[in-house]
C-alpha cells in the first residue's frame, strides 16, 4: 500500500517551543485517517505545513509520493482539497458565487459547482448569502469548495467542529461516503475520540506536538482487551516476582495490571504464588475502553 | 491572472465602492465650484493655472481616503471569512497580491480621471482664458497617478497584513493630514513622506502679493528628480508588501 501524505521529522517552532515535533505522519491511500489530539495538541498546524500554509522548522513533507517544494506546491495541491480550521467564505456573496470564485480560480469545470452543492445538500441554499447559513451551512459550503476539483486527497480539519448533532452525523455520513463515492483519502482531524472512532479506519494520536500513535483503528481496539487484573494478599512481592519472571506489570490501585496471556501461563503463576504462600484473590479481565487509552496516550480527559 | 483579476471585480459586488469614489469626486466638484465661484474675470483668466495649483492641494487629502477605503474594502471581506488560507493553497500569494494592487488601481484611475473631468468641464463652462493645457493636464493625470498607486499600494499592504482595517485606515487618514501640511515642511523632509508628493510634483506656483491682496499664478519646473523618487518608493513598497505576505503564515 503506497502512502498518500508521508512526512518525515516535521516539526514546528513558534518563539521558542515546538508545537509539532518530530512527526513521521504516514496516510495510506484510500485510507479515512482520524487526527485525534486534544486542543492545541499541533493538528491544524501541521495540517498547515502539509498544505504549505505554515514553514516547518524541520522535516520533510511527501505528498502522492512526491517531496514537496515551494516549487512543486501548488501543482501538487491541484489534487488537494481543504478546509482548515473553520471554513473560507464571502459572507457578502451567494453560496454559488463563492464556489464559483474557487471555481475559476482552480480552473476545473463550470459544472462541478451544481454537482458538489448537490453532495453537500446546499443546491436549494445556493442563491442565499453565506452570511445567513449557519454554522453547518457554511461547514457543508466550506467542503463543497474542498470538493471543487474532485481531489484525491481532502484535508479536513475539525470540519464538525461547533455543530449540532444532527450536524454531526450529517457531516460523518458525507465524509465517509467519499472513499467509496470518489475515491478520494480523507484526512480528517478531531479532538472527539466517539467521532474519530466512528469514522475513520486509520489513526494518528497527537500529543503535545508528538504523534504517540498511529496504526489501524482495530489495531487500537485490540488494545483495549488485552489486560488482566490481579489481586494477591502481597503485591510488593508479587512485583518483584513478575519481574523475574519477565512478565510486564502495571500498578493500579489494589490491582496490578499484567497482560493477557495464556491460561497455562496464569495457572503457572497463580501456582508458583501459592508455594510462596501469597494468597492469589482476584484475577479479572480487564476491558480497557477506548477512552482510557485515549486519556493514557494523551494525558488529556475523554470530551464527549 | 486574468481569472484572479476577475474574480476580484466579482468580490466586489455589492461593496459599494464606486460609490465611495463617486461621493468623493462630488466633494471635489463642490469644493472646486465653492472656489471659483469668488473669482472675477482677472483670476478666470487664470483658471488652469487655478485649477491645477488647487487639485493637487486637496488631493493630499482626497486620494489618501479613496485609497484606504478602496484597499481595505478590498482586503476585509479575505480577512472576515479567513479565506487567504484557501486562496494560499490554489493560486500563488503573489497573484492575490497583484491582482487586489490591479484592481485597485482601477478605482484610483477612476478617481483621477474623474478629477480631470471636473477640471475640464468646469473650464469649458466658465470660459477659462486661454488655450487649454492639454500637456499639463495629461501630466497631471500622470502625476496624480504616481503618487495615488504608491500611496495605494501602501495600503493595500498594511491591509491584507492587518486583519483589523481601523489600522490601515487610521494610517491613511493621518498620512493626508501630514501630507496637507508638508507644503510647510523643507524640501528635503517633504520628499521622505509619501503623501506629499502631490505637492512636489505640482506644475504650479503661486504669488500671493500682500498689498495688493492678488494672487497670480505661473507655471514651475517638473521636479523630474521627485518623480524618481517617487516611483522608486513605489517598487520598494510594493516589494516589500509582496514579501511581507508571500511570508506570512495563515
Ligand atoms: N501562529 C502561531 N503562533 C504561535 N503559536 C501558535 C500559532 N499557531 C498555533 N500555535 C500554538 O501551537 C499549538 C498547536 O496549535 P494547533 O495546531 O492549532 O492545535 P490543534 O489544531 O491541535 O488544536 C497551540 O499551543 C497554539 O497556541
Ligand atoms: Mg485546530
Amino acid at each position: 500500500m503506497s502512502n498518500i501524505i508521508e512526512t518525515e521529522g516535521l516539526s514546528k517552532q513558534y518563539g521558542n517551543i515546538y508545537r509539532v515535533k518530530d512527526v513521521d505522519l504516514k496516510v495510506p491511500e484510500g485510507a479515512i485517517y482520524g487526527f485525534l489530539g486534544p486542543n492545541g495538541a499541533g493538528k491544524s498546524t501541521t495540517l498547515k505545513m502539509i498544505l504549505g500554509l505554515a514553514k516547518p522548522t524541520e522535516g520533510e513533507i511527501a505528498v502522492f509520493g512526491k517531496r514537496v517544494n515551494s516549487k512543486n506546491r501548488l501543482e501538487n495541491l491541484k489534487n488537494v482539497g481543504s478546509l482548515i480550521e473553520s471554513p473560507s467564505y464571502y459572507g457578502h456573496l451567494t453560496g454559488e458565487e463563492n464556489l464559483r470564485i474557487f471555481q475559476t480560480l482552480r480552473g476545473v469545470p463550470k459544472q462541478n459547482i451544481t454537482e458538489v452543492l448537490k453532495i453537500v445538500r446546499l443546491e436549494n441554499q445556493q442563491s442565499k448569502k453565506v452570511s445567513q447559513y449557519s454554522l453547518g451551512m457554511k461547514q457543508r459550503l466550506g467542503l463543497a469548495s474542498a470538493l471543487l476539483g474532485y481531489p484525491r486527497l481532502l484535508i479536513l480539519d475539525e470540519p464538525t467542529n461547533g455543530l449540532d448533532p444532527a450536524g454531526i452525523q450529517e457531516m460523518r455520513e458525507l465524509i465517509q461516503s467519499l472513499p467509496q463515492k470518489f475515491g478520494m483519502t480523507v484526512v480528517v482531524s478531531s479532538h472527539l475520540l466517539s467521532e474519530i472512532d466512528q469514522l475513520a479506519t486509520r489513526v494518528g494520536i497527537i500529543r503535545e506536538g508528538e504523534l504517540v500513535y498511529q496504526d489501524s483503528l482495530t489495531k487500537l481496539h485490540q488494545y483495549s482487551k488485552q489486560h488482566l487484573a490481579v489481586r494477591t494478599m502481597n503485591n510488593e512481592v508479587t512485583k518483584s516476582f513478575l519481574s523475574q519472571n519477565g512478565v510486564a506489570w502495571e500498578a493500579e490501585d489494589d490491582y496490578l495490571i499484567i497482560p493477557q496471556m495464556k491460561d497455562t501461563m496464569m495457572a503457572e503463576i497463580s501456582k508458583a504464588l501459592g508455594q510462596n504462600n501469597i494468597g492469589l484473590v482476584r484475577i479479572e479481565e480487564r476491558k480497557k475502553s477506548l477512552e482510557d487509552i485515549f486519556l493514557e496516550l494523551t494525558g488529556t480527559a475523554v470530551s464527549l | 491572472m486574468s481569472a484572479a483579476i476577475g474574480m476580484e471585480v466579482l468580490k466586489t459586488k455589492g461593496r459599494k465602492i464606486w460609490l465611495v469614489v463617486a461621493v468623493m469626486m462630488a466633494v471635489q466638484l463642490l469644493w472646486a465650484g465653492w472656489a471659483i465661484s469668488n473669482k472675477d474675470a482677472n483670476d478666470l483668466a487664470q483658471g488652469w493655472l487655478f485649477f491645477l495649483y488647487q487639485f493637487p492641494m486637496l488631493n493630499c487629502i482626497i486620494m489618501p481616503v479613496i485609497a484606504a477605503v478602496v484597499a481595505s474594502r478590498l482586503s476585509d471581506v479575505e480577512h472576515k471569512g479567513q479565506t487567504f488560507k484557501l486562496l494560499e493553497t490554489i493560486i500563488p500569494a503573489q497573484r492575490i497580491f497583484a491582482a487586489k494592487f490591479i484592481w485597485g488601481s482601477i478605482y484610483m484611475l477612476g478617481a483621477a480621471l474623474g478629477q480631470l473631468a471636473i477640471m475640464i468641464g468646469m473650464g469649458f463652462v466658465l470660459h477659462f482664458g486661454g488655450p487649454v493645457p492639454w500637456s499639463a493636464l495629461a501630466g497631471y493625470l500622470f502625476f496624480t497617478l504616481v503618487v495615488s498607486l504608491t500611496i495605494y499600494i501602501f495600503q493595500q499592504g498594511v491591509s491584507m497584513l492587518v486583519a483589523n482595517q481601523m489600522v490601515p485606515m487610521t494610517l491613511g487618514l493621518v498620512g493626508g493630514f501630514i501630507g496637507l501640511f508638508s507644503m510647510f515642511f523643507p524640501q528635503g523632509l517633504q520628499k521622505l513622506i509619501l503623501w506629499s508628493y502631490y505637492g512636489v510634483l505640482m506644475q504650479v506656483g503661486m504669488n500671493w502679493d500682500e498689498a495688493t491682496r492678488a494672487t497670480d499664478f505661473y507655471w514651475t519646473a517638473i521636479d523630474w528628480s521627485g518623480l524618481g523618487l517617487i516611483l522608486v518608493f513605489f517598487v520598494l513598497i510594493y516589494g516589500i508588501g509582496r514579501i511581507l505576505f508571500v511570508r506570512k503564515e495563515v
